[in-house]
């Protein structure tokens, strides 16, 4: 063995690796070769297994020869091995194609009832202002849902509230939301921003714009100079924040025994804007709430004195603000849980 | 309360259209809430003059007329008997449209052609007459449209309860006048007094309840001829809604409605004699089982709170509230005694509550009556009498407290009232504008304290001096009683639109926690998982009810009202359907599944959050529930899958979301055999801690069959009651530190009898297997061979970790043979 000899073997392993790589088919064949000529037992190996007959001054030059080799034939196989990879990836990628244009798995959708929500958003901007939520029992008795509302038995005003009375002795269904006044009046002392959202109930047949069941929101402020000025700028930003920034409102006397001067709150008419049509009534304008300045009765009743606070307070059925924020003609809709009708909410 | 402008015309001047009076009306607080064309329904109908009046030839019963309406002559057939020549009358021509949409075209009657019709009062529902045709004054201008002349237009005015004075003609004519700064013209009351024995001597009233009776004003009117009121005053009263009697009835009421004064007239023969010969009135209340047929001919029986009108041997009229069919004015009555009285509010509520029998009456009667109408009524009544019914008035008032008080003194502070309002007003302005309303003013006196508010008991501030007005208040405002009244009258005067609109600046209260944090969280979480939150009426049936009592009730969080106890029922229910409030929501929502069902849509995945209700002896209770119903498909059909149907794995996955998302554990589960609506096989118990208690599971089949769902679909309930869904907040999740050293995985397959529950071997794992467990999780069973038939193998994934170091092999071994070693303790093995 000489060196020429060895040199030689080693370029011509070199030649038919390079031309195998180059016609290699796919991956696998690649694999082979690298074993077969790069692998511990592969034909660069193999020869330079000779390298001890070599004289000593020979060796290294026979050695350089081999790693020479060795590594043009990795960059071919490399190259080779790149080249088919990525035809190979493409052809997978084609078989995996499919029509992107089918709908999408379902995932259901819930949704949430259109009368917790507007309870929820009326506390939100409320919320705003420093309102915070306390709740009532709507198993109320008669002295917190009427007498200490300054409304005594046999007053006219109860015509006012058509009542569901309970077989417990001096219980009943509340008819509003405005005994939460008093029962946050007993637990706080004034600074009092208080909203009181909840289920009400009233003898009252069920029809279009009539519900035995509904919800309301009560709110109630007190301090020593709130007054109906600000009765007044919270409601129409409230009116503002429902139904736009732009949607005219008006303050206008009203009647509750339990405040007083009693304020009705109107917005114009959110059908005609004020064309007048019978949505309105032909009025023009639609009442959203009824307000006004706590009643010092209410206030003593409360526990508060009325010579040093004063304040206002304010109730509205959720229902009316939900129908005029989502254009719902039939009340008895929310209580079906008709999920046709339930869906359209987000 | 229907208001004809012609009729309010005659106490003020109104330039405003119905429309623009409508709206200051409403800014004033007497709301309109439907303005009526009166007359809007006369179409094609004009004045005409009778020229001739023949018989029929061919009818004996109808004649035969030709009438002019300023142009041709028009034959017309007619069947009233008040006609002749020279009349002028309505005459609703071909295409004309009477009241209740009465057409009237050109007619054939018996052989002879009608080119319209004469009309009736009645037809027209301009007066009460329906015999007669309605006979116009002779100036009548001819072939002028009747609604030009007689239509009218009626504002129907929302009165608020604490406004009993307006609750009459004269008393919005005072409002108007307010609102559009002027006076008011006081009704013409004079009464032309006859010769011949006096009120006084004639009858005699014994009031014997002054406290329910106050002042009784009665007037004696003689000779009065009963019989159909002018044509003027049947067509006002109909205006005003109410409908013409006789001339002596209608004057009562055309006295009510004018002045807010109910009258009521009796005939005088009718009311017996006392000791003294004298007609005798007495005013009591009702003895124990005393009887009176009321004018509508029903035998009424009276309580003892009833006040009655009385003669010597019994009650001739309820007072306030209903006649005495045996005193009741008729056609033979002469003799009239008009009784114009103020009773107690409260007693005339009641009474006309308890008879059911709420009338114009009665409703001004609770609203309280300023003693001084009494007077007034009576005067005006007879005075009417005297007009309407040729009756002779006989002299003086019987009276039984002839002394009216003067006008109220209410004192008022007018920086006081700024504050309230908000505004900026002076003395004077406030002053100014109380005068509009007929409230005079003066500088408070040295004594004059101003009353803050009156119940519970006084409270009453003296005014630092010179800082105090003091309103005298007219007789008729009985709602003026203390500040804040004057106040509102104050800011309703000036207009409400006056009022500055601010943005509050006071003082923030404390923080407070919002109570529907978990409830949010809750409703966020379901609806993101697909749920429909629903809202179903607190009030059920009570087969709805009953139906679903469980056995065992779901357990409420410590601290909030148990469950348990007897239902809240309702005693005046709208329907039985609503009579009882729900102890919990599963029967809800079923009602919720079957209208969906009903309705064509099969799959229902729906939520409420909602409250139980029951009592326990005088107490009520209130608790906050969860509920849940699914049923249909789990997983809807797409083009490239099946449905799935939910069964109860779903629901333990949105209960163990629910729990999860509160921070807390994964419930524990157990089975749940004996509730009778429920699967016995398909139901569970579950609970998280103390935090936690739910009943999940499928319907049993006879309620699905009793309930009507006709569907063989599996449906799921779930009732959960969890911590913090009626008030609470959500403790701050605890950070965990990420493992640094690998955790060790190891799989064991536990072999138990059918019989024992997956949650029974989880718990024994969980028990033995020590510190380094930090997960179980079940992630197969198996049944078969080569197990025996009444065995199942379980096959759990037991994640081992210390937070600090790496497991060694000896330790993973140790808490696995420690697992292994208890589980013959349950009759368990390991799958070799």
């Amino acid at each position: 063995m000489d060196l020429a000899q060895l040199t030689s073997d080693l370029e011509a392993l070199r030649a038919r690796a390079i031309a195998a790589a180059a016609a290699a088919p796919d991956t696998a064949a690649l694999d082979a070769l690298d074993v077969e000529v790069l692998g511990k037992k592969g034909g660069i190996t193999a020869i330079l297994r000779s390298i001890g007959a070599l004289p000593p001054e020979d060796r290294p030059r026979l050695g350089a020869v081999g790693n020479e080799v060795r590594a043009a034939v990795e960059a071919a196989i490399s190259a080779a091995r790149a080249r088919l990879s990525a035809s190979e990836l493409a052809a997978r990628l084609a078989a995996e194609a499919v029509d992107v244009t089918t709908p999408g798995r379902p995932v259901r959708r819930g949704s949430l009832h259109p009368i917790m929500e507007t309870a929820r958003e009326i506390a939100d901007v409320f919320a705003q202002f420093g309102f915070v939520v306390y709740e009532g029992p709507e198993v109320e008795d008669d002295v917190t849902n009427f007498q200490m509302l300054n409304i005594p038995p046999d007053h006219p005003a109860r015509d006012l509230w058509d009542t569901l009375y309970l077989d417990l002795e001096g219980r009943l269904l509340r008819t509003h939301t405005s005994p939460g006044q008093i029962r946050v009046m007993h637990q706080e002392q004034p600074p009092i921003r208080a909203l009181l959202p909840g289920r009400c109930f009233r003898y009252e047949a069920v029809d279009a714009s009539h519900a035995s069941e509904f919800f309301q929101v009560e709110g109630l402020m007190v301090d020593e100079g709130t007054s109906m000025a600000d009765l007044k700028g919270l409601l129409d930003q409230f009116a503002h924040a429902m139904f736009g920034a732009d949607r005219p409102t008006r303050f206008r006397p009203g009647y509750y025994p339990f405040t007083e001067p009693s304020v009705a709150f109107d917005i114009l008419c959110v059908i005609c804007n004020g064309e007048k049509c019978p949505a309105c009534s032909r009025t023009g304008w639609m009442t959203i709430l009824g307000a006004g300045m706590v009643h010092p009765v209410v206030l003593r009743y409360g526990g508060i004195d009325p010579e040093r606070y004063q304040g206002f307070a304010f109730g509205m059925g959720v229902e009316r603000i939900a129908n005029l924020r989502h254009h719902v003609v039939d009340l008895r809709q929310y209580m079906e849980d008709d999920l046709r009708f339930l869906g359209a909410f987000r | 309360m229907r208001v004809p402008l012609s009729w309010l015309r005659e106490f003020v001047d109104i330039q405003l259209t119905p429309e623009q009076l409508a709206e200051r009306l409403t800014l004033l607080g007497m709301e309109v809430k439907h303005i009526e064309r009166w007359g809007a329904d006369w179409q094609n109908v004009v004045i005409g003059e009778l020229l001739t009046v023949d018989k029929h030839p061919r009818a004996d019963r109808l004649h035969l007329t030709t009438v002019t309406v300023g142009g041709e002559t028009l034959s017309i057939v007619c069947g009233a008997d008040n006609i002749a020549p020279g009349q002028r009358v309505p005459v609703a021509l071909p295409g004309a449209v009477l009241p209740g949409d009465r057409r009237i075209e050109r007619t054939e009657k018996m052989g002879v052609v009608s080119n319209g019709m004469l009309c009736s009062g009645d037809e027209l529902r301009l007066t009460g007459d329906a015999d007669g045709i309605l006979i116009l004054p002779q100036d009548t201008p001819l072939g002028v449209p009747l609604a030009d002349l007689y239509g009218d237009v009626v504002l129907d005015v929302d009165v608020k309860p604490n406004r009993g004075d307006a609750l009459s003609i004269l008393g919005l004519a005072r409002e108007v006048a307010a609102a559009t700064r002027q006076g008011v013209r006081q009704p013409p009351i004079t009464v032309e007094e006859g010769s011949g024995p006096s009120s006084a001597e004639r009858f005699a009233v014994d009031v014997r309840d002054p406290e329910l009776c106050p002042r009784f004003v009665g007037r004696w009117v003689g000779h009065v001829r009963v019989g159909p009121s002018p044509d003027w005053v049947q067509m006002r009263l109909l205006a005003a809604g109410q409908r013409p009697i006789s001339n002596v009835v209608d004057a009562s009421n055309y006295v009510m409605l004018e002045l807010g004064k109910p009258i009521h007239t009796f005939d005088a023969a009718a009311v017996g004699a006392g000791p003294d010969g004298r007609a005798t009135i007495v005013v009591r209340r009702a003895a124990a089982g005393e009887r009176l047929e009321t004018l509508d001919h029903v035998d009424r029986e009276l309580s003892p709170e009833a006040l009655l009108i009385a003669d010597p041997r019994g009650p001739i009229a309820v007072a306030g509230v209903m006649g005495g069919a045996n005193s009741e004015v008729a056609e033979a009555t002469t003799d009239v005694v008009v009784e114009s009285a103020v009773f107690d509010a409260v007693s005339i509520r009641r009474t006309a509550f308890r008879l059911g029998l709420r009338s114009e009456a009665s409703s001004r009667f609770e609203k309280g009556q300023e003693t001084r109408l009494a007077r007034l009524g009576a005067d005006r009544t007879a005075q009417l009498l005297h007009e309407w019914a040729g009756g002779v008035v006989a002299p003086g008032r019987v009276d039984t407290a002839p002394a009216e008080p003067g006008r109220p003194r209410v004192a008022f502070r007018p920086a006081r009232v700024n504050r309230l309002l908000g505004t900026e007003l002076t003395a004077d302005e406030q002053r100014d504008l109380l005068a509009r309303v007929g409230v005079e003013t003066e500088p408070a006196a040295p004594g004059d304290r101003v009353d803050v508010a009156i119940t519970p008991h006084l409270l009453a501030v003296v005014p630092d001096e010179g800082s105090a007005i003091t309103a005298l208040v007219p007789t008729w405002r009985r709602d003026i009683a203390v500040e804040a009244d004057v106040a509102e009258e104050i800011a309703r005067v000036r207009g409400y639109e006056l009022v500055p609109s601010v943005t509050p600046d006071t003082l923030m209260p404390t923080f407070r926690a919002s109570p529907l944090e978990v409830r949010e969280l809750v409703r966020e979480t379901l609806a993101g998982a697909g749920l429909t939150e629903v809202v179903t009426t607190a009030l059920v049936s009570p087969r709805h009810h009953d139906t679903f009592v469980l056995a065992r009730d779901v357990p409420s969080i410590e601290g909030e009202d148990e469950p348990g106890g007897s239902a809240i029922e309702v005693t005046n229910p709208l329907s039985r359907d609503h009579s009882l409030l729900r102890r919990n929501l599963l029967g809800s929502l079923l009602d919720v599944v079957a209208v969906n069902l009903r309705h064509g849509t099969p799959d229902v995945a729906v939520f409420e959050i909602g409250k139980g209700y029951a009592r326990s002896g005088a107490t009520a209770r209130e608790w906050w529930r969860l509920g849940i119903a699914l049923t249909g498909a789990a997983e809807e059909p797409g083009w490239n899958r099946a449905a799935r149907p939910y069964d109860l794995d779903d629901a333990k996955g949105i209960l163990e979301l629910v729990a999860r998302r509160a921070g807390l554990p994964r419930p524990v589960y157990e089975a749940e055999t004996a509730e009778a609506v429920f699967h016995p096989g398909r139901t569970a118990r579950a609970a998280a801690g103390g935090d936690l208690f739910a009943i999940l599971g499928e319907l049993h089949p006879d309620t699905i069959d009793r309930w009507g769902l006709r569907s063989s679909q599996r449906v799921i309930l779930a009732e959960i009651a969890l911590r913090g869904l009626a008030a609470g907040r959500l403790a701050p999740e605890r950070a965990r530190s990420v493992v640094r050293f690998p955790e060790v995985d190891r799989d064991l397959a536990i072999i138990v009898p059918e019989a024992t529950p997956a949650a029974a071997v989880e718990t024994l794992v969980r028990a033995t297997a020590g510190s380094l467990l930090r997960e179980v999780t079940l992630f197969d069973i198996y049944r078969g061979v080569p197990l025996a038939g009444d065995e199942k193998s379980l096959a759990y994934r037991l994640r081992l970790g210390a937070g600090d170091r790496t497991l060694t092999e000896p330790e993973v071994e140790a808490a696995v043979a420690a697992v292994v070693a208890a589980l013959p303790g349950i009759g368990g093995r390991l799958r070799a």
